[in-house]
């Protein structure tokens, strides 16, 4: 950068006060890093910590970090001597280009061994296009069907496709509802216009279509949207039994709000994201109790795991926390069995065993086990109902801890 | 004449470095791939400049073109198997007739108000590309289909390849730049900077000279959209015709490096491409967010510190050696 250098030689104080600020901020971050080195195995995890999804980036990013400390704790990757794991954070920002790029960083310059992240399901797909022809392993939660349907050997997907929850949101809402004695025939979705919105609505719209029930209202809207009042208006006349809504969170806060402040009383059905992190009830308080959500997975289903988690952080495991801890220990035990950081064996470790105990426990199947595509066979959405300030498990029944209240 | 040939002989020593530069580094390495990042980007802020430098026309709206470019030649290859390279040539017309298009109704707008409506002209794009799902893959995205490392295919294993060919793209629309801006087309454009009325009282079309430039510059923008394709193997509406990631980022790298010069563009290329990497790089894995921060904080100190770009520092620096001397 020759201009930079030209420029800081001459100037008036205001620059020498702005470069020495930024040489302020700069050196102890720059310092930690380089005393924090010795035997260990470094790990890379790529969040979008600024930018739209920062608040999932974060939720993510703990769930890894309380693990791995776990794992440190615990002694290390015991067949690799003990060997520690090292996180080499990095933030995708919510753009994939430079989710690519610090992928491909991490990856030549920190030597990692695996990657995990990047809630975000562009922010993942840009990764794996780098992490694929690498052949480096790249463990995510992201949903997006694409994910896993492109035939890369190097993904690894831990929860169910978006169809999939989709479907189950669906399937899920028509099983309560007859629990309750009421027979589905007119719904309502509505979806935001992002890879997740558009994909989980696909699987609502098939989940109707395969039951025969009809679809009064199916609307796109853009992500960020300022007035839902026309979404709702058009929700009251549509005569709706009960409506989907797929959103991130200030979406989600908007539309529940304007629904309730309407006297609009229909069960509304969440299609996780917005509708199952703590600020959902921030957001709402009162307004948030009784509204319905599918998720890939819920914290209630294995306590002892996830109150540890809670302990540290003050909150409870978001789904995103979750997988992506058990993204984490799924690693640890497939280095474990490989007894080697090489890419290629922990690729054949990963595709061919069934990841048991752990955090594994906390997902629906009880364990891990990724099919060819690598996406893991085993996961099954559930549908959670907030409950006091909690996410309670309510479907499907075999693991649910309640029954679902229907209508509020 | 003695200095431009030293210029031409200082110029091809650049351009040698530039050439070999790739093999210092690791081939599929980090480093590479920024130095592409950084060369494609100077390529598209060229573009731009040829509007928004020589006439002062800044738009905000050139990812418009960019995504036509690449979601033109990707889906091409998608349906029909057709080589990038002729899809590179299919986007470029229809980023033309795209600019010709957004250009009838607002080349007779001025300053902010032709700012605002290519904005919208590129958020309406990026809106059609979300909706029409059938034909873009709507937001989920579309991948690059895997092929085997082949020129004609233009996809290759490691990054040294791409690094070449955004160089190439980088010292063509420089070269295209440079040969306007001393065209008749460059002293009209540039007649319209200073004063349109005046230049259409003596005889310049303003309007079609403007239409003109655009034109090539979308062309040109489109073309440079089939490359991040080819590079990137994946992308989405947002990426494409994202405001932030494309539009206002072409804006930006040109004024930060000196509008209106041939340098400027890549001067701020190679220091805002870098810049934004090293900030994620050491601030990423502290406070979320703060290497963002970082990033923005920087720019605006160096858009404080000199308003007009790199370029300009140089001549201010002359100024004040002399004012120094005549004070000594």
């Amino acid at each position: 950068m020759p201009g930079t250098e030209r420029k800081y030689g001459l100037g008036p104080t205001r620059r020498h006060a702005l470069a020495l600020t930024a040489l302020g901020i700069a050196s102890p971050f720059v310092l930690r890093d380089a005393v924090a080195q010795g035997k260990a195995i470094n790990v890379g995890v790529i969040m979008p910590l600024s930018g739209a999804n920062a608040q999932f980036g974060i939720n993510s990013r703990n769930g890894v970090e309380l693990v791995a400390d776990e794992i440190n704790a615990a002694g290390g990757i015991k067949s690799l001597g003990g060997a520690r794991i090292n996180l080499v954070v990095a933030d995708s920002t919510s753009t994939p280009t430079t989710a690519a790029n610090v992928a491909q960083r991490l990856l030549t310059q920190n030597d990692v061994v695996a990657i995990l992240g990047a809630f975000a399901s562009a922010l993942t797909i840009a990764i794996s296009e780098v992490t694929e022809r690498r052949g480096v392993p790249l463990l995510t939660m992201s949903f997006s069907d694409q994910i896993t349907g492109r035939g890369f050997e190097n993904i690894f997907q831990v929860v169910a496709k978006a169809s999939a929850i989709g479907k189950a949101q669906f399937d899920g809402t028509v099983a309560i509802a007859a629990a309750a004695g009421q027979k589905l025939d007119k719904i309502a979705i509505m979806y935001e216009d992002t890879a997740y919105g558009t994909s989980q609505a696909a699987g609502l719209r098939d989940g109707a279509k395969a039951a025969g029930v009809q679809i009064v209202m199916d609307e796109a809207y853009p992500l960020g949207i300022t007035d839902v009042t026309p979404l709702i208006n058009k929700l009251r006349a549509s005569g709706a039994q009960a409506v989907f809504p797929v959103s991130y969170l200030n979406d989600s806060l908007q539309i529940i709000r304007a629904m309730r402040q309407q006297k609009i009383a229909i069960p509304a059905i969440g299609g996780a994201a917005g509708y199952v992190i703590p600020d959902f009830e921030k957001g709402l308080g009162e307004f948030s109790e009784g509204v319905l959500s599918i998720s890939p997975a819920n914290y209630d289903l294995a306590p002892e795991l996830t109150e540890r988690f809670r302990k540290r952080y003050g909150y409870f495991m978001v789904h995103e926390a979750l997988e992506h801890a058990v993204c984490m220990d799924v690693l640890a035990q497939a280095l474990e069995q490989a007894k080697s950081t090489k890419p290629d064996d922990l690729r054949k470790v990963l595709h061919g065993t069934r990841f048991e105990g752990g955090w594994t426990k906390a997902m629906t199947g009880g364990a891990v086990q990724f099919d060819k595509t690598g996406l893991n066979t085993l996961s099954v959405p559930v549908m959670v109902q907030w409950r006091n300030k909690e996410l309670v498990t309510v479907w499907p029944s075999q693991v649910a801890k309640s029954k679902a209240i229907w209508a509020s | 004449m003695n200095t431009s040939s030293t210029r031409l002989v200082a110029l091809f020593a650049l351009l040698a470095i530039a050439v070999v530069l790739p093999f210092a580094f690791d081939p599929r390495g980090y480093a590479i791939r920024i130095l592409c990042l950084a060369l494609l980007f100077a390529a598209m802020a060229q573009a731009w400049n040829i509007v928004a430098g020589l006439a002062n026309q800044v738009s905000l709206g050139h990812a418009a073109f960019f995504g036509i470019g690449a979601y033109t030649s990707t889906l091409l290859l998608i349906h029909f198997g057709l080589s990038p390279w002729l899809g590179m040539i299919a986007g470029a017309v229809l980023g033309g007739l795209a600019a010709l298009l957004i250009s009838l109704p607002t080349m007779r707008l001025r300053g902010h108000y032709f700012a605002l409506a290519t904005l919208a002209f590129g958020e309406v794009m990026r809106v059609i590309a979300n909706s029409w799902g059938g034909l873009t893959g709507g937001p989920v995205g579309i991948s690059v289909p895997f092929a085997p490392p082949d020129l004609a295919m233009l996809q290759f294993k490691e990054t040294r390849p791409y690094y070449w060919l955004m160089l190439a793209a980088l010292v063509l629309v420089t070269t295209i730049f440079l040969a306007i801006k001393r065209s008749r087309l460059g002293y009209r454009l540039r007649a319209i900077k200073e004063n349109a009325d005046a230049a259409e009282v003596i005889g310049v079309d303003t309007t079609r000279t403007k239409i003109v430039a655009a034109v090539i510059s979308g062309m040109i923008t489109a073309c440079l959209g089939t490359l991040y394709a080819q590079f990137q193997f994946f992308f989405d509406p947002d990426t494409v015709f994202g405001v932030a990631s494309v539009s206002v980022r072409m804006a930006m790298i040109a004024i930060v490096g000196g509008i209106g010069t041939a340098a400027g563009p890549i001067l701020g290329a190679f220091f805002v491409i870098p810049l934004e990497e090293f900030a994620n790089q050491i601030f990423s894995a502290q406070a979320a967010g703060l290497s963002q921060l970082v990033f923005g904080l920087l720019l605006i100190a160096v858009i404080l510190i000199e308003p007009r770009g790199f370029m300009a520092i140089g001549p201010r620096l002359k100024r004040l050696l002399a004012r120094e001397k005549a004070d000594g």
